[in-house]
Parts: structure tokens; sequence; C-alpha cells
């Protein structure tokens, strides 16, 4: 970056509110809206920094300050006092009004991407200086920048969910190789279940795969009737809705495996092991051996288990079980 | 596929047999001293597989050139013996593990047969029935148009009586070996799909009766015979359309022709689904309900399985009830339930086939069994 008094020359000067353009957003870093902090503050203490303007033609170029503008707007000021830029070229505007966020307080990733994208845009080059990069405190590695400038590029409502923390920065980067609509439906579904990462992935996951197989629109399987009962469901909590409709997206997609595993836990059920004596499949119902785990403290409670253990072996349920895997523990599970 | 490129290593490049495969091209052969500049060629491209496919790199095997199957853990293999003679394919089949096997995938072919003859001839000094195969790392024919590889093999194989020699294709490259004397010793195989597969999954391979119409030319030679249902894909209508193919399969060949028949389901380690995802979005392939087996790779969930190869099981075993049937790469618990027996209850699945081959190919009495 070149010294200050190269880039840019500034003063400070009174300008009437009415001649800024509040519409023109191209320096636009921070994505927060409102104004109502600054409003009480300016309205008590006064405008401690002046907002940063350049002259266009025919009205003023807000380069730092947009909520302060609209604050003293708020307040029904007619003009503040502004520091208003000399000759300053587009990258010297973009490198103030990334600076003006970037070093006062933390960037979040909507404002990184915006920010990185600004740069690029006006850099002479089409691409800024690293060192730049650098001094405005935002990632320089090639890769991880190529990812975040696609953040700001996401739909509204993408975004919003990135700012909500609903949709992380790894499934936003998903999302962003999505078909928009696709994007929006889930970043929706995602705010509305505010779940994690791997779990997003998951539903991410069986929702492209049981449409390519199905050959239909991702949006078809995630507008299914049940799947919008349960998330309208009034009688369920997040965690709840997450749950069953993970579990109605892995029904559609691995029908009958999960036949089996509701077969294998009903039966396993009827066998009421109690709780010091626990049966597992193989892992998927691939291998043959089933684990039977014996938890127990003392000699009276393994021979209450070594009853237990009698009457399951003589449980026709058991030898279901046992049997009857390699058919989904039942004729009709399996299509 | 057409060849686009093709590279010599400098070590071969002078040798009789090179320069016969590159009178056959009409590309310009580069030869090189290293292979980097042909996996540079290859990996460079937007989609390596594919042009994988189209650079076929003429070197030596520095290797084994026998070696034996990478059957894995926790299920049954054959024991069947890779004759190592190229790698790749020209050929374009969406489920093809070799897409993700070799890293780079090149089409290599291997020039050093001098060192083959020397590895098959003391293999055939120990008079132990053996099967081997060229069809595990490519495919066994398609390197018939520019190379006199199999009639080689065949030749070979010939002139002894205790290992049989399996070829195996997808191809219909027969006619430079219908007339060869081949004693029975070489089993010409194919591998068999439904219409449908072999259709949007099989890229440029020979259609369904192409295959059998070959078949049943070598047939007529004397040439024993065997099938691969191999992969078996699970799809709505499947079990039909595999019924279909068997009935297409026993109404060209007599049953009294083939050595043995194999079936299994589509397997694949987990690399290879972003492979197909990639290459062929319209693969509907790798979204069957696919579990991860024993051995790492994608198996369909078990009793998926199962009810596919009692289905196909059945219907080859109304046309051909006495055929060697078989599974690669099941447990017993498939076996059992498929065929109503375990391989160890007949002596182990290697030499259930081995007694088929001595059976069909009339190897020597006097060869030592495994």
């Amino acid at each position: 970056m070149a010294s200050d008094g190269e880039l840019t020359e500034e003063c400070a000067r009174l300008i009437p509110l009415a001649g800024i353009d509040p519409g023109d957003e191209r320096f636009r870093i921070t994505t927060r809206r409102d104004s109502d902090d600054l409003h009480l503050s300016i309205d008590r203490l006064g405008l401690q920094v002046a907002p940063l303007v350049l002259p266009g033609a025919p009205s003023f170029i807000v380069v730092s300050g947009f909520r302060r503008i609209a604050a003293c707007q708020g307040l029904g000021w007619d003009s503040i006092r502004a520091r208003v830029l000399q000759k300053a070229s587009p990258y010297e505007c973009a490198l103030k009004a990334i600076a003006a966020n970037s070093l006062e307080r933390p960037l979040n990733l909507i404002e990184i991407s915006r920010a990185l994208r600004l740069l690029d845009q006006y850099a002479p080059n089409g691409q800024a200086p690293p060192e730049d990069t650098a001094a405005l405190g935002l990632p320089t590695h090639a890769g991880m920048a190529a990812r975040l400038k696609t953040l700001c590029r996401l739909p509204e409502k993408v975004q919003a969910a990135v700012l909500e923390e609903a949709v992380s920065f790894a499934m936003a980067c998903e999302f962003g190789r999505m078909e928009e609509g696709l994007a929006v439906t889930f970043a929706r579904l995602f705010r509305q279940l505010k779940t994690s990462l791997n779990k997003q992935r998951e539903i991410v996951a069986l929702v492209a795969e049981i449409a390519c197989r199905e050959g239909i629109d991702p949006r078809q399987v995630l507008a299914e009737d049940r799947l919008s009962r349960m998330l309208d469901a009034q009688d369920l909590d997040r965690n709840q809705k997450t749950q069953r409709i993970r579990r109605l997206l892995r029904q559609r997609r691995f029908p009958a495996l999960v036949a089996a595993e509701d077969n294998f836990y009903s039966l396993r059920q009827r066998l009421t092991l109690g709780d010091n004596l626990q049966l597992a499949p193989p892992r998927d119902f691939e291998g043959t051996r089933f684990t039977l785990t014996l938890n127990f403290e003392s000699l009276e409670e393994v021979g209450r288990l070594r009853v237990k253990l009698d009457e399951l072996v003589a449980h026709p349920d058991f030898k279901t079980l046992l049997t009857g895997k390699s058919r989904g523990f039942g004729e009709t599970s399996v299509p | 596929m057409r060849v686009a490129a093709l590279y010599i290593d400098a070590q071969v490049a002078d040798w009789p047999e090179t320069r016969s495969i590159c009178s056959r091209f009409e590309v310009p052969a580069k030869t090189v001293a290293t292979p980097d500049e042909v996996y540079a060629d290859v990996a460079a491209a937007q989609d390596p597989v594919r042009r994988g496919k189209q650079v076929l790199y003429l070197t030596r095997n520095k290797g084994a050139f026998i070696r034996q199957c990478p059957g894995t853990n926790h299920y049954t293999c054959c024991g069947y013996k890779i004759l190592h003679v190229g790698t790749f394919c020209t050929m374009d089949c969406a489920y093809c593990i070799l897409q993700s096997y070799f890293h780079p995938p090149v089409l290599q072919y291997f020039l050093n047969h001098a060192d083959l003859n020397a590895e098959l001839e003391q293999l055939f000094a120990t008079r132990t029935n053996h099967r081997l195969g060229t069809g595990e790392f490519t495919d066994s024919l398609i390197w018939e148009p520019w190379t006199g590889l199999s009639a080689g093999l065949i030749r070979k194989f010939a002139d002894q009586d205790c290992c049989v020699l399996e070829l195996k294709t997808k191809t219909t490259f027969i006619d430079t070996l219908l007339d060869l004397p081949h004693r029975r010793r070489t089993i010409l195989a194919w591998s068999l799909n439904t219409e449908r597969v072999i259709g949007s999954e099989e890229r440029g391979t020979a259609s369904l009766d192409a295959r059998l119409k070959a078949a049943a030319r070598c047939a007529a030679q004397g040439y024993p015979l065997a099938f691969h249902f191999d992969p078996i894909v699970i799809y709505d209508g499947g079990e039909e359309e595999y019924r279909r193919t068997v009935e297409r399969l026993f109404a060209v060949i007599d049953p009294r022709h083939i050595v043995w028949i194999s079936l299994g389901a589509l397997r694949f380690m987990p690399d290879l689904k972003g492979v197909v995802q990639g290459r062929f979005p319209q693969s509907k392939i790798v979204y069957g309900e696919f579990i991860t087996g024993l051995d790492g790779k994608m198996r369909y969930f078990k009793p998926l399985r199962m009810k596919s190869y009692r289905a196909i099981a059945q219907a080859i075993r109304a046309h051909a009830p006495d055929v060697c049937l078989y599974f690669c790469m099941e447990d017993d618990e498939v076996w059992q339930d498929a065929l109503g027996f375990r391989p160890a209850d007949r002596g182990g699945l290697a030499r259930m086939l081995d007694e088929a081959a001595v059976r069909q190919c009339g190897l020597g009495s006097g060869c030592r069994r495994r």
C-alpha cells in the first residue's frame, strides 16, 4: 500500500445530507443495515468520526459510514461533517472502505467476501497485491480467498443464513455450486433447523442422491408432503424435526436397509433384554457376527444375566434375528 | 475410443514388436526416457481418465507378469492368477474400477514377452493346476487389433497340460483366434449384462448379441467358454432383465461348452463414486443401496444382493444345472443362501474351479492340485 499522503487527500467539511446518494453501495462492506445503536449515541454525543465520501456527479458517494449517515438522516439532520476525498482512485477508495471496517472490528464472512471482491473489482490489474490484502487483515491464501469471494454472490437468503450462522462457510461454499433456487431452499430449511454441518451435509447428500436416482429436481424431494409437515409441526422442536427429516430422507434413499433396521429393532425390543444386556447387529448387516454385551458388577448380577441368556436362547424372536438377517428379517421388507 | 497419442519407452524403442505396433497407428510416436511425460500428458487433461484411454504407452513390465489376484479379506476369492500384460482399457464403462485404480490411468502395453514367457515356463514346470487370466487390469482382447498377444499366449498354453488361460472381454475381437491350435487350454470369456446396463453404462463395448455370437463362433471352434455376470446392477425390473439375458445366453450357447459362470454384484472403492458422478452425470449406478463392505468397498445391501443372486442363479440352473456357478468375492452366507452350499463343502472355491477346468479343458491327470 502506498503512503497515505500519496494515496489520497481529504478535507473535512459540512455537506448537506440531501447531497449524499444513500443508494450507491459500491463501497459498502458492512452487512448490518439498522442504525438504532448509532442513533442513540449520535443524538447524545454527536458524530464522533466523520463519514468518508467521494465527490460524484450529482451526489456524494459513500466510502465508509453508511450507518452513521443513515442515523443522522434518521435524526432529521440537514447536513453532517464528512471527510471528502480528493483525487482518489476507485481502488484507493476501496482500500479506505475496507480499512475503515476491517481495522476496527472483526468482519463476518459476507463482509470479508465483499472486501475481497471489492479489491479485485478495483485493483488496477484485476487482482489486489497480496501486501494490500494482508495489510487490511484479510485472508491471503489464494484458495481460501477464492472460496470466500463466492459468498457475497450467493442469493440474499443464503447470505442471511450465513450471517445467522445457520449455514457454515463450508456449506455456503457447497451452495455456491448449486443452482440458485435449490441453494435458497436449503438455506431456508437450515435456517429453520439450525443443525450442525455434518447433519446439513447428510441432508444435502441424501436429497441430491434421491433426486439423481429418481430423475427429479432436488427441490421436489424437499417439497415432499411428509417433509413439509414435519417442518411445520408445532409440537416438535428443532432437534426432533432434524432427526425426523434425516430419517425420512434416509428411508427414501435406503429403503431396504432402513426397513431391515426397523425390523431388527422391533424384534430386539420383543426380547426384553433389560439394561444390562445389549444386542448389536453386524454393521449394515453385512458381516455375520452379532455382538452381545453384558454389563455387571456382582456375581448376583452375572447369575441373573445367565438366566436372561438362557431365556434369550430359547426365545423364537432371537432365532429369527440370527437367521433372518439375509432377508432383512422378513421377506416383505426387501423390495 | 481411438488412440490419440503414442509414447514409446526408450528401452523398447528398437524392438521389432514395437515397430510393428507403431505401424498400425497413424498418430506420431514419441520416445520417452521415463513415463513422467506420459503421466504429465494424461494428468494435464480436463478428463484424465478419458485421456488415459487415448494415450498408449509401449513399455516393459518392470514387475512380475504373474500375480495373485488381489482378493480382499472376509470374502471368498477364487485364487485366480493375473497375467499382467497391460493396463487400462479403450472402452469406457461407467463402473470400471480401473478409473480410480491407477494414478494416473494410462493405457500401457508391456512388450518384454521374453520375461513373460520365462515366468510362464516356470509356472508350467511346477505341473500344478492354475487358472490365469489377462482380464483383470485390462480387457483381454482390446489389444488384438494391434498385437499378436492372445495368439501367442494361446499357443503357449496349448503346449502344456496343467494350466488354463482365461481371456475375458467385452469385445468381439476373436477373428485372429479362431483357427489357432488351442487344445482347449484357453477359455474365452465374456462379461454379460442386461441390454439396459450395456446401453447405459458400458460405452464402446460390443452389444449383448454380438458378444454371444462371438462366443458361439469360438465354441464352434472348440474353445471352452466362460461367462461373467459381473457387475450385476440392481435396479427396478433388473431381475427380469437378467433372466432374459440368461435366456439369450442359453439360446445361443450349449451349456456343455461352458466351464464356469460367475456372478458378482457391483462393488467399488469409495473413490470411484466421485469419478462416476463427475464423468457420467447421467449414470444412476452409484445411487443404489450401497453400504460399506467388510473390505472397505461399497457393496449393495446384502439382502438385495442375495435376492438378485437367487433369481439369476435360479435362471442359470434351469438351463445348466451342472455348470460350475460361482460368486466373485462373496461370503459363505451369500453362497448358502443363493446356491445352497458353501465353497468349503466342495473343497473350496479354488478347488471347484480347478476341477471344472480339469473337466472341461482336459487338463492332464498328472498335474498337482493346489
